[in-house]
């Protein structure tokens, strides 16, 4: 199960009508899927809408009681792919996923959705992963709206806007024939508030009562429909999307004093620029606003009437639109132009290019504006005095305080079982290398982090493999491709090994087999793997899944014959299988399966049951490791090979050395790879292994007894 | 506009797995039973693991006299922060280097303590920031600043960190929530409910106190003699000048354990001969200098030296108070050892050591022993093994490595001499290369060849540059693969050595 657990929150999810209900973002979702009568839900797990994935998991027996039909999708082109339940029938349906590279990916599947149009309404709830605290390149989905024609939903950030547009997003989706985006920002996903609830509803058709299949060949995307398709996106949908917006007031004006001026923001951005015209004096904690602010909860399609209403009537328009390239600019200045309004639309100008809308980059930009329309306002901040805001500390300050912040870069947790592989990975590399690596997606990215800097490319989920098949030709090794279960099962399988196999790469494919999808927060996959004996001897026991899909066999079926699974933790035998595929004669493509299971998921496992086993007397085994300070030099290789959190550095205690030694703190969990590198790569004798038993049996008390008497004997 | 009611705006810095959102939701507790809102969020992101993460918090009242919602940032913004709270000394730092403390505005609460980061861990020496530079900073950008180790007071009460912060917020009387509120949000769900409390009321504590804990100075050199294991070498010490002399105690006492009292008579004879030319630049930092790392290369760690210390009587204690085992718990201690031929030949007479290593069967057979070991260390067998290997020291005099590390320290010694009589500061920066012999295996052959070069560079051009010997030494430091070292290297002396 995944690394946080729902359960308790998810019974939230039961409130009624006229109940308050505080909570997460991502939990106010749910309640307005459910609130909505949503029939099937899905997609794939990805901050920041990982949480969402969880939070529908755990709720499965609430969506069970309703009939609503739910799946941890293979992909988010399988989320994506499942929406077509809504084109023939009248089932609510909402899938989620990480944006814009889930969006990639579903993207063949979400343009045929959108070319057929929906009869029933269709929401695809993307994390807009953007900014501060986003894990991929930058890029918006806005794009992927426009292209498609699918409807771009992006709510005011508060509780009571999130919940009212899901079920007005639905009516918008049903009203236009048409599945949209439902957009949430980082921050809106994990932002906090309350609302109040309505009762769900369960959907009209379910297993309970289910649909009269019927089929409509013009919805069939081949030709001709296809024409007539694109035809009816611009002379029914649109038109209809538009005037539903229109008519139900999904945008929203806040009328102000000073009439000449006037903001357009997206919802996503409205709260920033309240903040930001509070502290110029412009408005209240409250939302009350002297210059009129026209928000566009629905950032695509735009509606022309609205739009030119606001601003016929005023001198100079602020626009914030996040992002590149400027998508609505240009259109609302087509808009005027075209009906020769002279109003000045502000908004690239005079706002970055490129880059998050954050709280001071909107100050700046509405403070620039102000200046720019040349308004009678005094303000409190000058643009200097924001600007100083920003850089509190100059001269000389200023660079002692960058030289005494360490950048902290993510890395592996303690115990992880990628970090021996990566060791081991990196003690070959000086024997054979340097390397040339295609990674991927997942954990296992952090090994192109300090301290193993492995690794050239990142392409995309499970597309390690694929892009070594043409750099394998330039290089002085077999490839290496580097890919987790995670991604081996979303895309790998296919669009790598078949691929390879197909194509005779002669490469060698890691593929790493921790359990779970770890980076996303441990949410289950189809394989699992072999519960390994690590230095802690406690955990025997198997994982609670029941069927497992193997890796090995998936490999096996599209012809690959070189395949070997080694556990990460025996780095001797894994530089050893290393080492061989690297330079064995045998043609073909090299598998090696890397088996460990994640330890923040075995942790949580095996921590309660250790608990238990000592509070219930049994005799248990706490493993733990220890660094000798005396024989410690302070070189810190060990650390270099390893990068653990839990293997640190202390002050030297002996007054001669001057280099702090390294250090093993308690969070340690006993994983072992300290003892096998300091085997592995002759590292030093400093490092031991502590075994405290706890409620020692007869023999262990005896043993210990005699041992302690007859070394003080001797010594 | 009608209203001058503003949000109290929190930014909480904390890192992966410190319970930050623990934190931000006992924050929301006490502001719902004071009758406020809070609105937060957070990015976790992939920084959940081992990155900074950062946790925003805006509090209002309730006001039911207005029907509308707040509406409150889902941004930390530059001048817009009322009180910043921090885990951990570098990340407050991070905070000031991101705008989020103002001077007229922003309280800071931090802990004083340091989680390393990769980057300062990885280091070849010592890449360990300032955080006495970051405490001053705070002090003087904050508006008002409350700064201890709430990471020792957590471990003191067996609790985690969250909860000494949270005190350490209560404490500042920041906010306008009475203690016992924050005490009521502790005890409403989780685990360790009386362990986060007493950690909470000790933060409080500590806030109330309203002290800015310094960062102690640099404790002053005990009184150096008194420390003295064998006063026979309490004259000759005392003829140097007081800068060196608490280094050459410890050195003096370091080597009698090591070896003998003639060895550390060896110590000082050799060190006499440089404190000679030391003409008192930088206050005698030559003598002291050679005196630290000749102390440490004469006590270099050869399996003798390993078995001595892996067998001294206060081990155990140390391991168990650092795994936290009380007394009599039963405990078995593992070591990982991995002696090469090399090792092995080392603590062989010079002759005998010299040939095996010469001959490929001898090397051969020697394999055979050598390979990954665990022993553990209390079971008789290995106790005894240990202690043989212990009393060779005995013989050490006579070892393979005791003359190979010996060759090298004179010709370290005579190069630091040769310099003296040119320039005492082109010496001491011969000096200071000692710091960079150490390590086993690869790393003790890399580290002393490195020694040797820098050495064998300063006797070939006869420089007269102190700087060009610095450079050498920090580019020896810079990785671990030769590659900086390579670089700076004159390519003629690099090949000579």
């Amino acid at each position: 199960m995944a690394e946080r657990s729902f359960k308790e929150e998810v019974l939230k999810l039961h409130a009624g009508d006229g109940d308050v209900f505080s909570g997460e973002g991502i939990l106010a979702i749910t309640k307005g899927l459910l609130q909505s009568g949503v029939a099937y839900v899905g997609g794939y797990q990805g901050s920041p809408i990982s949480h969402l994935m969880d939070v529908l998991n755990d709720a499965q027996d609430i969506l069970g009681d309703l009939g609503v039909h739910f799946e941890a999708n293979g992909s988010e082109a399988t989320a994506a792919a499942m929406l077509s339940a809504s084109v023939n029938y009248p089932l609510r349906g909402a899938v989620t996923w990480k944006s814009t590279v889930g969006t990639n990916v579903a993207s063949d599947a979400l343009s045929n959705l959108a070319s057929s149009g929906v009869t029933g309404g269709s929401l695809v709830i993307v994390g807009e992963d953007y900014g501060e605290g986003s894990s991929i390149m930058q890029e918006r989905t806005y794009a992927f709206a426009m292209k498609a024609q699918m409807w771009l939903v992006d709510p005011r950030p508060n509780l009571p806007s999130i919940v009212d547009m899901i079920e007005k997003s639905f009516q918008l989706s049903e009203a236009s024939n048409t599945p949209l985006f439902y957009m949430m920002r980082i921050r809106g996903c994990h932002v906090t508030g309350e609302f109040i609830a309505k009762d769900n509803v369960a959907p009209k058709f379910s297993s309970r009562n289910p649909v009269n299949p019927q089929r409509e060949p013009e919805k069939i995307i081949l030709p001709p429909n296809v024409y007539h398709q694109e035809q009816e996106k611009i002379a029914d949908r649109w038109p209809a999307a538009v005037n539903f917006i229109k008519n139900n007031k999904l945008n929203e004006w806040f009328d102000g004093k000073h009439e000449q001026l006037g903001i357009i923001t997206c919802g996503g951005i409205y709260n920033t620029i309240i903040r930001a015209l509070e502290r110029q004096g412009l408005a209240d904690c409250y939302g009350n606003t002297d210059i009129p602010i026209y928000v566009l909860n629905v950032a695509y399609p735009l509606v022309p009437d609205e739009v030119i209403d606001f601003c016929k009537s005023k001198q100079h328009v602020l626009l914030l639109e996040e992002g590149q390239p400027a998508y609505i600019e240009p259109e609302i200045n087509t808009m005027l132009r075209q009906l020769d309004i002279q109003t000045r639309i502000y908004g690239k100008n005079l706002l970055p290019r490129a880059g998050e809308y954050t709280g001071h980059v909107v100050l700046q930009g509405l403070t620039r504006f102000l200046s720019a329309a040349d308004h009678p306002i005094s303000l409190p901040l000058s643009i200097d005095a924001i600007g100083a805001l920003g850089a509190p500390l100059t001269g000389n300050d200023f660079e002692q305080l960058l030289e005494n912040v360490p950048p902290r870069p993510s890395g592996l947790c303690t115990g992880c079982p990628e970090r021996p592989l990566f060791s081991a990975l990196k003690q070959v590399q000086d024997e054979l290398g340097p390397f040339h690596i295609s990674s991927d997606i997942g954990c296992h990215s952090f090994a192109t982090l300090a301290p193993f800097n492995l690794g050239n490319t990142i392409m995309g989920y499970g597309l390690s493999l694929a892009s070594s098949s043409s750099v394998r030709s330039a290089l002085p090794h077999k490839s290496i491709s580097i890919m987790g279960d995670g991604g081996f099962w979303h895309n790998g399988l296919a669009t790598g090994v078949a691929s390879a196999v197909f194509n005779k790469h002669d490469g060698v494919l890691i593929i790493i087999n921790n359990g779970y999808s770890a980076a996303t927060g441990g949410q289950d996959i189809p394989s699992m793997m072999n519960a390994n004996l690590i230095a802690t001897t406690m955990d025997v026991e198997k994982l609670e899944r029941e069927q497992s899909q193997s890796i090995e066999n998936a490999c096996r079926g599209t012809g690959v014959e070189w395949l070997k699974t080694i556990s990460t933790y025996d780095i001797e035998s894994m530089k050893r299988t290393l080492r061989d595929a690297l330079t064995t004669q045998q043609a073909g493509l090299k598998v090696i399966i890397a088996e460990g299971e994640c330890m923040l998921n075995k942790q949580r496992r095996v921590k309660p049951l250790m608990k238990k086993a000592i509070n219930d007397g049994k005799r248990t085994v706490k493993a733990r490791f220890y660094i000798d300070h005396q024989t410690c030099t302070g070189d810190h290789a060990c650390i270099r090979i390893s990068g653990c959190p839990s293997l640190t550095i202390k002050e030297n205690p002996d007054p001669l050395r001057e280099d702090p030694v390294s250090y093993v703190d308690n969070s340690c969990v006993g994983c072992g790879v300290c003892g096998s590198n300091a085997h592995a790569a002759v590292l030093c004798p400093s490092f031991s292994r502590v075994d405290v038993i706890h409620n020692p049996s007869a023999f262990d008390k005896l043993m210990w007894n005699v041992r302690q008497t007859v070394i003080g004997w001797l010594s | 506009m009608s209203t001058m009611q503003k949000s109290i705006n929190i930014v909480a810095a904390a890192l992966g797995g410190q319970g930050g959102a623990v934190f931000t939701n006992w924050l929301i507790l006490v502001a719902e039973s004071n009758g406020w809102r809070a609105q937060t969020t957070s990015l976790a992101g992939v920084a959940q693991r081992t990155g900074a993460t950062i946790y925003y918090i805006e509090l209002i009242p309730r006001n039911e006299q207005i029907a509308t919602e707040p509406v409150l940032s889902l941004f930390p913004s530059p001048g817009d922060i009322d009180i910043a709270i921090c885990s951990e000394i570098a990340e407050a730092g991070r905070m000031l280097q991101r705008g989020f403390i103002s001077r007229d505005k922003t309280a800071l609460i931090t802990s004083s303590n340091r989680v390393y980061s990769i980057t300062e861990k990885i280091d070849l020496a010592d890449g360990t920031i300032e955080p006495e530079v970051l405490l001053d900073l705070s002090k003087e950008y904050a508006k008002e600043l409350v700064a201890f180790d709430m990471q020792s007071v957590a471990d003191q009460h067996k609790s985690v960190i969250s909860s000494v912060m949270l005190g350490a917020l209560a404490g500042s009387g920041t906010l306008p929530f009475s203690k016992q509120s924050f005490l009521d949000a502790i005890g409403s769900s989780g685990k360790g409910i009386e362990a986060s409390k007493a950690a909470f009321n000790a933060g409080f504590e500590q806030a109330q106190s309203g002290n800015v804990q310094i960062f102690e100075p640099e404790t002053p050199p005990s009184a150096s003699l008194a420390a003295l294991e064998d006063s026979r070498f309490a004259d000759p010490i005392a003829r140097y000048p007081t800068s060196a002399r608490e280094t050459i105690v410890h050195g003096v006492n370091k080597l009698c354990g090591y070896q003998d009292v003639d060895y550390a008579q060896d110590y000082l004879d050799r060190l006499q001969l440089i404190s000679e030319l030391d003409d008192g630049t930088n206050n005698g930092e030559l003598t002291e200098l050679t005196a630290r790392y000749l102390a440490l290369w004469m006590s270099f760690e050869d399996v003798p030296r390993v078995a001595q210390l892996k067998l001294r009587e206060s081990r155990l204690d140390s391991i168990r108070e650092e795994v936290g085992a009380d007394q009599t718990s039963i405990m078995y201690v593992t070591e990982f050892f991995k002696p090469r031929p090399e090792e092995m030949c080392a603590i062989m007479p010079a002759a005998l050591g010299k040939r095996i290593l010469a001959s490929k069967l001898g090397y051969k057979v020697l394999t055979t022993f050598s390979g990954g070991k665990q022993l553990r260390t209390n079971t008789i067998g290995v106790f005894l093994a240990l202690k043989f290997l212990a009393g060779m020291r005995k013989f050490r005099r006579g070892s393979l490595g005791f003359q190979h590390e010996h060759k090298m320290i004179d010709s370290w010694l005579d190069a630091i001499k040769t310099a003296a009589g040119r320039d005492v500061r082109l010496a001491i920066e011969l000096a200071k290369c000692g710091r960079l012999v150490k390590g086993y295996g690869d790393t003790r052959h890399r580290t002393s060849e490195q020694t040797q070069k820098i050495v064998d560079h300063a006797n070939c051009t006869k420089t007269n540059d102190p700087d060009e010997i610095a450079k050498l030494l920090a580019a020896a430091l810079a990785d671990d693969s030769n590659t900086a070292f390579g670089k700076a290297m004159p390519t003629s002396a690099a090949t000579a050595a």
